[in-house]
C-alpha cells in the first residue's frame, strides 16, 4: 500500500467514525420487537417536550454562570401545570428577582405524570431542585425525607392565624417539613337545575339547619339522593319501576378521590386514622367502616352513587361537569373543573352547601391543603426561604390555583376574586353572572378533618398503594363484604408497617 | 528498491527508498478496520446496555433508594430472598410476585396463540389471489402500527367503556347486555387481548412474506395428487413457514413477558382493577418507581430476564423437532 494514498483514506474513516459516534449518542436504541405486544413493552414515557414544560435557567453547584444564587422551584407535583397557570407563575418569578436581583429563581414545569419520577431522577443525581411545589400533603409524605426542617426558619413567620391542627399536618417525625399556603375545604356542590326538576328543596348552606324538617345527616342525603337518581324512563330510584341497568342521572357522588379509601371513609364517616396512636400499628375506626359500607351501599345496593363504570362514561370522569349528578361532594379546588373549556355547558347553575351531620354528631369536611417545601440539599437554605415566604404570600398564585389563603385575612379578598373569575367564566360561555354562597366555605374550613385522610402512614407508598386498592376494588366489584375487605386491609397494612 | 553501498572494510548499508513493510497482516488489519467500523455500535451497547446491566446487577444487593442515594447499603441477597418467599407465599415476601406472575403467564398464554393465529389468518387472507383489493387490505391491516400506543389505548378506553363504548352499544343492538370491559377482573384480560390483536400489523407482513417466500410448486404437486386445503395448510404451509413463526413466536413471547404500556394505562398506574393489570414489568416499574426500592426493582428485572431466557432457549431446543430449516435433515 501506498504510505501517502493511505494517510486520507485513514483520515476519512476516523472521522466517519467520530461523526457516527457523535450521532448515536444522541439516539435511543433501535426497537427490535415487531408484534403488537412486544410493541406495547416500551415505558409510557413522554418525550422531552411533552414532559417539560417549562425548562430552568442553566446553573452549576447552585450558581447561574455569573456567579449568582440560582434557586430553582420545581413544579409539577401538584397544580401548576395547566396553561392559565405558567404566565402567572412567572410572572411572580419575575417580579421576585426583579426586587432581588442579587438572586435568581428560576421556573421549571413537568408534567404531573413524570413529576415524581422527574424529582426522583434529580435526587438521585445530585441534581436536585432547591423548593418544590404546591404540593399537597400526600404529595409531601412522598418526598417528606428530604425536605428541610423549616422549624429554624418560621420563628420570626407570624402563624398566629393558621389553625394548629393545620400546621400540625405538615410534621413529620417532629420535622416542619411545610407551613400551609393554601386550604381547600369541602362541601357539597349542588346543581340546581337537577332539584327544580325534581322539584325537591335545596341543600341547607348552615351547619345545624335542618333539610325539610329532618336533620341533614348522611341517611337524609341517602333519601334525597334516591329521589335524585333517575333512569331512562324517568323512574327515580325510589320508584319499583327504577332500573338500575339505566341509570342516566345519579344523585350523588364524591368525584376525583381516586380510588381512596380512607378520603371516602372520612367523607362518609368523618375523621379517623388508619394508624394507631403507637405510630406503627394499622387500624379501621368504626366511624370509617360504616362511611365504607355508606358508600357501597349506595353504588350497588342504592344505586344512586355512580360506580367507576358510570364514573368513566361521564365527561371523561368530571361527573358534576356532566350535568348527570345532582350533589358532589368536593373541594374548593373543584371551582376550576365545573364548567367545560367551551361548548354548552351542561351545568348552568350551581351553588354550594355544607357537608351533612355524620352518625357521632359531628360534622367533617375533608380539607386538601397546599404547601410549598425546600429540599435539605439545597445549597441556599436561607434564600430557598425567602423566596418560599415570597411564593406562599403571593395573592396571585393563590388565585390562579383557587386556593384559599391559609390567613383568614385574606380570605375576602380570595373569594371576590373567585366570584369575578366565575362571572368571567360564565359569560364567555353564554351564562349570566351567579353569586355563590362562598360562606360555607368559610365555614367548613371550621369542621376539617383531624387527623388529615392523607395523613403520614409508615411506608407511605406501599401503604397508599394497598389503601389505593381497597378503594379500586369497592368501587367496580359487587357483591363484597366490606367488613372482609376491610379485614384484609388493615392485616396487609400491618404487614407493609413492619417491612 | 533498495541500493547497497558500502567498502570492504565496513558493513554493507541497505538503503531503503520504497514503504515500509507492514506491521499487521492483511487479515488482522482487515479484523481492525471492520472493528473501527462498527466501534459506534459496540461503544453504545456498552454504554447503554451493558453497562447499565450491570449497575442493575449491582443494585440488586443493595437498598438503593433514589431519594437518598447517599444512604445506599449492600444488604446481599435479602431482596432475592424477599422474592422467593415471596413466590413461596412466605412471610416476609413480596405479597404481590406471586400473582403478578401468574397474570403475566396466563396472559401470555392466551395472547401468543390468539395473536399468531389471528396474524397467520389475515396474512393468509390479504395473500389469497381471490381477495379484490389485496394491497388497501395489507394497508388498512397495517396502520394501526403507526397509531402510539398510548393514543390507541386511550381510544380503546373509550370503545371498551361499559356504559359510552361502541362496543357494549352494538351488543346491546342486538339484545345482549355488555361486560364491563374494563373495570371487571374477569374481563379485562380480554379486553387487553383485543387491543393486542388490533396491533398484529407487523406480524401480519412477516408471516406475509413468509407465505409469498413458499415454492409454488409445492402446493402444484399437492393439488395433483389430490391433497385438500386443511391437508396442504397442514403439510404444506405451516411447515414452510415454520422458520417465520419460529421468529414470531420467539419475538411475541419476549414482548408479552415485557408487557406494560397499556397495562399501566387501563390500570391507572395501579394495577386496577383489583390488581387485575398488575403484570410483572409494571409490578418491577412500580417497585423502582413507586415506591422508590430500586434494589429491589432490580433483581425483579434479573428475575424477568431469567424467565425470558429460559423460555427462549427451551423454544430453541423445540425447535429441531417443528422447525423446517431448508438444506438440513427433518
Amino acid at each position: 500500500m501506498n504510505a501517502r494514498r493511505s494517510t486520507p483514506r485513514a483520515l476519512i474513516a476516523w472521522l466517519g467514525i467520530v461523526a457516527i459516534l457523535a450521532a448515536a449518542c444522541g439516539g435511543t436504541t433501535a426497537s427490535s420487537a415487531p408484534s403488537s405486544a412486544a410493541a406495547a413493552t416500551e415505558a409510557p414515557t413522554a418525550s422531552p417536550s411533552d414532559a417539560v414544560i417549562q425548562t430552568p435557567v442553566p446553573g452549576q453547584g447552585g450558581l447561574t454562570s455569573d456567579g449568582r444564587p440560582l434557586i430553582r422551584w420545581f413544579v409539577g407535583l401538584g397544580t401548576g401545570e395547566r396553561p392559565n397557570h405558567i404566565g402567572v407563575e412567572q410572572a411572580v418569578v419575575d417580579a421576585y428577582n426583579a426586587d432581588h436581583p442579587e438572586t435568581v429563581v428560576s421556573l421549571e414545569i413537568y408534567r404531573n405524570a413524570v413529576a415524581y419520577d422527574t424529582l426522583a431522577t434529580q435526587i438521585a443525581t445530585g441534581n436536585a431542585p432547591d423548593i418544590i411545589g404546591p404540593i399537597g400533603i400526600r404529595a409531601l409524605q412522598s418526598f417528606g425525607d428530604q425536605l428541610l426542617d423549616l422549624t429554624p426558619y418560621i420563628g420570626d413567620v407570624d402563624l398566629s392565624e393558621i389553625p394548629q391542627g393545620l400546621i400540625d399536618t405538615y410534621k413529620v417525625d417532629g420535622k416542619q417539613i411545610g407551613i400551609p399556603m393554601a386550604v381547600y375545604p369541602s362541601f357539597v356542590y349542588y346543581n340546581k337545575k337537577l332539584f327544580d326538576e325534581a322539584g325537591v328543596a335545596y341543600p341547607p348552606h348552615k351547619i345545624g339547619d335542618l333539610y325539610e324538617g329532618k336533620e341533614w345527616n348522611w341517611e337524609t342525603v341517602a333519601e334525597l339522593a334516591k329521589t335524585l337518581t333517575v333512569d331512562a324512563a324517568g323512574n327515580d330510584a325510589t320508584s319499583a319501576a327504577f332500573d338500575a341497568a339505566n341509570i342516566v342521572q345519579y344523585g350523588l357522588d364524591a368525584q376525583w378521590t381516586e380510588n381512596d379509601a380512607r378520603a371516602w371513609a372520612t367523607v362518609f364517616g368523618g375523621s379517623g386514622s388508619i394508624v394507631a396512636d403507637d405510630g406503627k400499628t394499622a387500624q379501621f375506626p368504626d366511624n370509617w367502616r360504616q362511611g365504607l359500607e355508606y358508600y357501597y351501599d349506595g353504588i350497588w345496593n342504592g344505586h344512586f352513587i355512580p360506580a367507576k363504570a358510570a364514573v368513566d362514561g361521564m365527561s371523561g370522569g368530571n361527573t358534576f361537569q356532566s350535568g348527570q349528578v345532582a350533589m358532589d361532594v368536593v373541594h374548593l379546588w373543584y371551582t376550576c373543573c365545573v364548567y367545560p373549556a367551551e361548548g354548552t355547558p351542561p351545568v348552568t347553575d350551581y351553588d354550594i352547601a355544607v357537608v351533612p351531620v355524620g352518625r357521632d354528631g359531628t360534622t367533617t369536611g375533608k380539607l386538601h391543603a397546599d404547601t410549598i417545601g425546600i429540599l435539605a440539599s439545597s445549597p441556599h437554605p436561607d434564600i430557598a426561604f425567602d423566596v418560599l415566604s415570597y411564593l406562599s404570600s403571593s395573592a396571585e398564585l393563590t388565585n390562579i390555583y383557587g386556593a384559599m389563603p391559609a390567613r383568614p385575612s385574606a380570605q375576602d379578598a380570595f373569594f371576590t376574586d373567585l366570584q369575578a373569575s366565575q362571572d368571567a367564566t360564565r359569560k364567555t360561555l353564554g351564562l349570566d353572572p351567579m353569586v355563590i354562597d362562598w360562606q360555607v366555605a368559610k365555614d367548613m374550613l371550621n369542621y376539617t378533618d383531624t387527623p388529615s385522610h392523607e395523613s403520614y402512614m409508615p411506608n407511605f407508598q406501599r401503604a397508599d398503594a394497598a389503601n389505593k386498592a381497597l378503594g379500586s376494588k369497592l368501587w367496580t366489584t359487587t357483591g363484597l363484604s366490606v367488613a372482609t375487605e376491610i379485614d384484609a386491609l388493615v392485616t396487609e397494612l400491618n404487614g407493609i408497617f413492619a417491612e | 528498491m533498495t541500493a547497497a553501498s558500502g567498502s570492504a572494510a565496513g558493513p554493507t548499508i541497505v538503503e531503503r527508498h520504497g514503504p515500509r513493510p507492514a506491521r499487521f497482516s492483511l487479515a488482522t488489519r482487515e479484523s481492525i478496520s471492520g472493528f473501527l467500523y462498527i466501534s459506534p455500535w459496540i461503544v453504545g451497547l456498552l454504554l447503554f446496555t451493558l453497562a447499565p446491566m450491570v449497575a442493575s446487577f449491582v443494585m440488586s444487593f443493595t437498598d438503593f433508594d433514589p431519594r437518598s442515594p447517599g444512604e445506599t447499603t449492600f444488604i446481599g441477597f435479602a431482596n432475592y430472598e424477599r422474592m422467593v418467599r415471596g413466590i413461596l407465599g412466605q412471610p416476609g415476601g413480596d405479597p404481590l410476585i406471586g400473582s403478578s406472575l401468574f397474570i403475566t403467564v396466563r396472559f401470555a398464554a392466551i395472547l401468543i396463540p390468539v395473536t399468531l393465529g389471528f396474524a397467520l389468518g389475515v396474512a393468509m387472507l390479504v395473500n389469497s389471489t381471490l381477495l379484490a383489493g389485496r394491497n388497501l387490505f395489507r394497508t388498512l391491516f397495517y396502520m394501526p402500527m403507526q397509531i402510539p400506543i398510548v393514543a390507541s389505548t386511550l381510544i380503546w378506553i373509550g370503545m371498551l367503556n361499559a356504559s359510552t363504548g361502541w362496543f357494549n352499544s352494538i351488543l346491546g343492538s342486538v339484545g345482549v347486555d355488555g361486560p364491563d370491559w374494563l373495570n371487571n377482573v374477569a374481563w379485562v384480560a380480554p379486553s387487553l387481548t383485543i387491543m393486542g390483536l388490533w396491533g398484529i400489523g407487523n406480524m401480519m407482513l412477516i408471516f406475509l412474506a413468509g407465505l409469498q417466500g413458499i415454492p409454488t410448486e409445492l402446493y402444484d404437486a399437492a393439488k395433483v395428487d389430490g391433497a385438500g386445503r386443511w391437508s396442504t395448510f397442514r403439510k404444506i404451509t405451516l411447515p414452510m413457514l415454520s422458520p417465520v413463526l419460529f421468529y414470531n413466536v420467539i419475538i411475541t413471547l419476549i414482548g408479552t413477558f415485557q408487557y406494560f404500556t397499556q397495562a399501566y394505562i387501563i390500570g391507572n398506574g395501579r394495577g386496577d382493577p383489583a390488581g387485575a393489570t398488575n403484570f410483572f414489568n409494571f409490578h418491577l416499574y412500580r417497585e423502582g418507581w413507586a415506591f422508590y426500592d430500586m434494589g429491589y426493582a432490580s433483581a425483579l428485572a434479573w428475575l424477568l430476564f431469567a424467565i425470558v431466557l429460559v423460555l427462549t432457549i427451551g423454544v430453541f431446543r423445540t425447535a429441531g423437532s417443528w422447525v423446517y430449516e431448508a438444506g438440513g435433515d427433518r
